[in-house]
């Protein structure tokens, strides 16, 4: 099952599908059968990452990762669920599945490939393209403000945000790990320069830094507002969506065993 | 004896239950019952009427003209007046001329809310029927429980009221067992569970909400309602891909919401149902009224080219095993299938003797993660082997090669798109000998589809038509017919339409009023 990878050469994108192998070698040595790490993909070069993977997939339509995440977790909770989206699939297309899914502390992790901009479609901008900045759709500056993506998931009721930088890719993969292993939504921005359409890899190197998480929530709110802050930002815990609702039923529940 | 009993009021005042209610006192005595609800899409106030007709032959249809009617609203009288043909039973809180209950003076004195008149208005209905009261309060006691006290103690005083001023108008008697009242929707549901539904996801929109109301209260069931139509039907694929039986439903409006979802279950092989429940359209319509509008909408939903079923039910009883069927199918053939109905039928009830069983046709699912799996292997039926995680199963909606891989290989292409249309050739002889259903024998033949079947039945029985339904709309099977009269609820003449290019010649009979056709109406379009 050997796919030769489309992206542009030097794309942020190589350094997550480098950091999600290393999560599936390193669920599959804590004894996680590959068939049960499943993942979940949208429309944009980000939903190319399937293709690139040894484990079941599902490459779907853009914007609707999280729905699609959500059924299979509800039928199948042993699952250990992540999904992969863009900028524009997940905040744009997908915006209302993203505050619901937080909001319910469904059990999965979404990895959102923050480019600020449209890839695949060649540069158009999106819900996180900074204000003022040029792009094919808007030729005279983005007249609109960006959404912070990782404050929305805490606002929403995510239990694990983080942030991630596609150039250092040891901290993502650990991020990564961390999501799938968390017990209910677990949301981590990655930072990812394109290098078409938004090239940051200088900006980001320079400017990123880690951070300790928050040990509050309103300390979460300021330390997730800070838009250069990566690593583990804030965590906490709550009964999960599937927790909730599958134990009112009759229906069989096994919980997966957590390292 | 066929009776068709009218109860009108206001949103709030208890008629939708009130017609049910009654509905089970005449299935008591062996009839067959059918129950038509119309009301307002407003909470309170407004007009609502249950319109409940019983037989002693089996129907599928209210009648247009009320042989009683039972009324808790001036103004509702005066809408509903024009249809009587026969004795009024009214609350004196108001006053016309007719059998006058003080239903309003009868809650006071018990200090119930104005809901309980409901229960009035079925005491005085027993003691107009002269049937024993204990048959009624037997009847309260099954729906209400414990709780039932309250409502027995109102009707038995609107009882005795009758019984003290009038006499009864007939005498029923019991003509068979007990029967059971069943709605459209709880059919549909229950005909679903029999073939494996374990998840089931929808956003509220009349008339398929009471879909989801039933099964959410089944502990066996994963039933929710996410944020949205599109939402619904993602999450169904989701659980689909993961193994399980699943559904959504919706009318028009969310089925649209549903479309690019459509086409990924044509695309990536899922298995999925949608219940499409008509009402009138085009947009919001009118909520709450009946219309037969989505054929092609339900025929060709989405973009590009996939095999699919569309199977349309025409009675309460069929629904369950159509449902059941399409359900089969939609796993069979890894395809999304669609169960077309409408308002008249998932919110009415009837008699009817629905039997949940097991109607599940199994098939292999491969779901071993040993070695790389083929998930759209090419074979020469079009049907590769389902595969759900831990097996290696990729899914696209991409076009993709055998293993799931994102292509855009010409010869590829060529060869998937083929194998997936293969599919609705083999689903076309599976469906062939139950995809119409023939009744009659007479000299021209009437074509309808879903619940109008009701009325031109009964009319065709009377008048000596033949009459001729389809069952599944795709693939679509041509009748062997020359020409046909075809009834249906919209203003085109969808169904006609379809058959014409099919070579059969037609005369349309339309309505497209939100009003179900009823029997009286029909007599004088097709009595010629
Ligand atoms: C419903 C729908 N609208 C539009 C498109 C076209 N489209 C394809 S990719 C894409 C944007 C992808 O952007 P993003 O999610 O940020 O992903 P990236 O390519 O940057 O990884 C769009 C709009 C589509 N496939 N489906
Ligand atoms: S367009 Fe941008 S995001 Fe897409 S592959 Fe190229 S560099 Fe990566």
């Amino acid at each position: 099952m050997k796919s030769k990878i489309e992206w542009c050469p030097g794309c942020g994108n190589f350094g997550v599908l480098k950091a999600f192998r290393r999560v599936i070698e390193r669920l599959e040595s804590d004894g996680v059968e590959r068939g049960r790490i499943v993942s979940v993909a949208g429309i944009g070069c980000h939903g190319r990452m399937p293709d690139y993977l040894d484990i079941p997939t599902f490459h779907t339509i853009h914007g609707r990762v999280l729905p699609l995440m959500t059924g299979i977790k509800l039928a199948n909770p042993e699952l250990l669920v992540s999904g992969f989206s863009g900028d524009g699939d997940a905040l744009n297309e997908g915006m209302e599945h993203f505050v619901h899914a937080a909001k319910r502390n469904t059990d999965v992790a979404l990895f959102l490939h923050n480019n600020q901009v449209f890839g695949l479609t060649t540069g158009q901008f999106t819900a996180t393209t900074p204000r003022g900045k040029k792009t094919r759709t808007t030729p005279a500056g983005n007249p609109e403000w960006p959404i912070n993506p990782a404050l929305i998931a805490l606002v929403s009721g995510a239990t694990f945000i983080a942030r991630g930088f596609a150039g250092n890719v040891s901290q993502l993969s650990d991020l990564m790990y961390g999501a799938i292993r968390h017990r209910g939504f677990a949301f981590v921005e990655i930072l990812q320069p394109c290098i078409t359409f938004n090239n940051t890899w200088d900006h980001y190197r320079e400017n990123v830094y880690v951070a300790e998480p928050a040990e509050s929530f309103d300390e979460a709110v300021k330390l997730v507002s800070d838009e250069m802050a990566t690593g583990l930002l804030f965590r906490t815990e709550k009964q999960t969506f599937e927790e909730t609702l599958l134990s009112s039923l009759k229906v069989p529940k096994k919980v997966v065993k957590r390292i | 004896m066929d009776l068709n009993v009218c109860i009108v009021g206001a949103a709030g005042d208890g008629v939708k239950e009130a017609g049910e209610l009654a509905a089970e006192l005449f299935a008591h005595f062996g009839y067959s019952v059918f129950v038509y609800q119309e009301y307002q899409s407003i909470i309170r106030g407004g007009h609502n009427a249950s319109i409940v007709r019983m037989s002693d032959r089996e129907i599928n249809s209210h009648r247009k003209y009320f042989d009683l009617l039972i009324c808790l609203e001036d103004y509702a009288y005066e809408l509903y007046k024009p249809h009587l043909r026969g004795d009024l039973i009214y609350d004196t809180k108001f006053k016309c001329g007719g059998i006058g209950i003080p239903m309003t003076e009868i809650i006071k004195e018990e200090q119930e809310p104005n809901i309980f008149r409901n229960a009035a208005s079925l005491g005085a209905l027993t003691a107009y029927l002269d049937i024993e009261f204990e048959i009624l309060a037997g009847i309260f006691s099954d729906r209400f429980g414990e709780r039932a006290k309250d409502d027995i103690t109102i009707a038995k005083a609107a009882y005795e009221y009758y019984r003290s001023r009038y006499d009864p108008k007939m005498k029923l008697k019991k003509i068979g067992r007990r029967k059971k009242l069943v709605s459209g929707a709880v059919a549909i549901a229950e005909g679903l569970i029999s073939a494996g539904l374990t998840h089931f996801y929808a956003y509220p929109m009349t008339p398929a909400s009471p879909i989801l109301h039933h099964l959410i209260k089944k502990r066996e069931i994963v039933a929710y309602q996410p944020e949205s139509e599109i939402a619904a039907v993602g999450m169904a694929i989701g659980s689909a891909y993961a193994g399980k039986r699943s559904a959504t439903g919706t009318s028009g409006g969310g089925f649209a919401l549903m479309a690019e979802s459509i086409s990924l279950a044509g695309m990536a092989e899922i298995p999925l149902l949608v219940i499409e429940a008509q009402r009138t359209s085009p947009s919001t319509g009118m909520a709450t009224y009946h219309g037969q509008e989505d054929l092609y909408f339900a025929m060709h939903p989405a973009h590009g080219e996939f095999p699919m079923a569309v199977g349309c039910p025409y009675s309460v009883e069929d629904a369950f095993y159509l449902s059941a069927e399409l359900m089969n199918i939609a796993w069979k053939y890894q395809i999304p299938a669609i169960l077309l109905t409408d308002k008249n039928l998932v919110e009415s009830y009837k008699t009817a003797e629905i039997e949940r069983t097991n109607l599940i046709e199994e098939i292999e699912i491969v779901d071993s993660s040993e070695g790389e799996y083929r998930r759209y292997e090419i074979t020469e039926n079009g049907i590769s082997k389902y595969a759900i995680p831990p097996a290696i199963v990729k899914a696209n909606s991409n076009e993709h090669d055998e293993f799931g891989i994102t292509t855009d290989d010409a010869s590829v292409r060529t060869q998937m798109h083929e194998k997936r249309m293969l599919k609705e050739n083999l689903l076309r002889e599976d469906i062939r000998d139950r995809a119409w259903k023939f009744f009659l024998r007479g000299k021209d033949t009437v074509v309808t589809w879903g619940s109008t079947f009701g009325p031109v039945y009964e009319v065709a029985e009377e008048l000596g038509y033949s009459v001729a339904v389809p069952r599944y709309l795709r693939p679509f099977i041509k009748p062997g017919l020359d020409q046909a009269i075809v009834v249906e609820q919209n203003y085109t003449g969808q169904l006609a339409k379809l058959l014409e290019m099919h070579g059969v010649e037609v005369r349309k009979v339309n309505k497209w009023d939100g009003r179900p056709f009823t029997p009286d109406e029909l007599r004088e379009l097709l009595g010629g």
